[in-house]
């Protein structure tokens, strides 16, 4: 998909007029931002409102992210075992040294 | 006031000047200090001239927006006006950096194109020298040209890798450029809150006065003053506004250019 941010008043509006004047291209629209259906009429409306708005206008591709496929073992399995966790409060740093997790840090420096 | 078409003149807080051919549009220049075929001397018109210093049957006007302009004619100030001010200096100190990627977007897809049209050239040259190879036919210039055009793929491969690198740059720059943006924006949407506040904060000061004026008006009006029409709105928010520049009216509500005079508590300018 399309990922439309504005960063002015000006082009918000605009892309709020877009948002409705083309509803079957609009995935998702949040405030200032919106997500487009990835179809040449989609990239139009985005490079449109970049055209017009330059550099208030930002324009990202995105894709779902399958984490069997992207996120390491050993990332994911931490991310379960610290939505299991048994105390809420329990930040992941301090989770991570008592369970052998990865660190936060060293994810950090880690590209996925 | 003076004014002066460049052959008559005429002076006084009430000007009759429906007999003379002047237009609407050139007299409110005037009046405003930008060039104009007339001239009218009269004092600066202050921020309320500009809504309501010109009624003519085509006028339109937001009753609480001319309301705020009168209310500030006559000097009231509000709550919002100080954090208006604080606001509008801090949204002066943002700095915000141009940051365009759009140069380095272009660089990469013309160096894209570049690499494809060498790989394919590549590959053809290649199809040739093997074919002549299998022929045992003289293959020196062909395989001279694949060598020029390896090299030449090499090239704007590398070319493409440092275009990619630089696009990467920019992005980066144009994201950490975002972060004085989403400030801008945020301190806009605060100062048009402000703005909005402060405005009907003023308008509510005078909408007793305004609501007098309407009734007071020699004309039929509606009994909820703020149904009135725009040139009743306009009007009403004259009388009640402190204007120091005539008004220009080009409308038939009143018997005459004194009478308008009277009851607007203004210098009028009749077209």
């Amino acid at each position: 998909m399309l990922l439309v941010v504005t960063y002015s008043r000006a082009a918000r509006q605009t892309l709020r007029n877009a948002c409705e004047a083309h509803e079957e291209t609009v995935v998702r629209r949040f405030g200032r931002a919106a997500l487009f259906e990835e179809t040449e009429f989609g990239a139009f409306l985005a490079v449109r409102l970049r055209a017009e708005y330059g550099v208030d206008v930002q324009v990202e591709r995105t894709e779902p992210l399958n984490e069997f496929e992207t996120v390491p073992d050993e990332v994911r399995e931490a991310a379960r075992a610290y939505a299991d966790r048994e105390h809420a409060s329990t930040p992941y740093a301090k989770f991570a040294t008592g369970d052998d997790h990865p660190e936060p840090a060293a994810m950090k420096d880690r590209e996925l | 006031m003076r004014v002066d078409d460049g052959e008559t003149v005429r002076s006084g807080r009430v000007v009759d000047a429906r007999h003379l051919d002047l237009s609407r549009t050139e007299v409110v220049a005037a009046i405003r200090g930008d060039a104009a075929g007339v001239t009218v001397e009269c004092p600066e018109p202050g921020p309320a001239h500009e809504r309501v210093g010109d009624v003519h049957p085509a006028l339109s006007v937001s009753i609480r927006g001319v309301l705020a302009a009168a209310a500030r004619s006559r000097g009231h100030t509000v709550p919002q006006d100080d954090r208006i001010a604080e606001v509008e200096s801090e949204l002066a100190d943002v700095t915000v950096p141009a940051a365009s990627t759009r140069p380095a977007r272009a660089d990469v897809a013309d160096r894209a194109d570049d690499v494809e049209r060498l790989d394919e050239r590549v590959a053809e040259l290649r199809g040739r020298v093997q074919a002549l190879r299998e022929r045992d036919a003289e293959a020196d210039e062909a395989e001279a040209e694949l060598a020029a055009a390896m090299r030449d793929l090499t090239e704007a491969q590398t070319e493409l890798i440092a275009a990619r690198e630089r696009h990467d740059a920019a992005t980066e720059t144009a994201r950490a450029a975002r972060d004085a943006r989403e400030r801008r924006m945020e301190l806009e949407d605060r100062l048009a809150n402000l703005r909005r506040a402060a405005r009907e904060a003023l308008a509510d000061a005078i909408a007793e006065e305004y609501r007098d004026a309407v009734a007071a008006a020699p004309w039929a009006t509606p009994a909820d003053p703020f149904e009135a029409g725009d040139v009743t709105a306009a009007l009403a928010a004259a009388r009640v506004a402190d204007l120091c520049a005539p008004v220009v009216l080009s409308c038939d509500h009143f018997a005459d250019p004194t009478t308008a005079a009277d009851w607007l508590d203004a210098a009028v300018l009749r077209l």
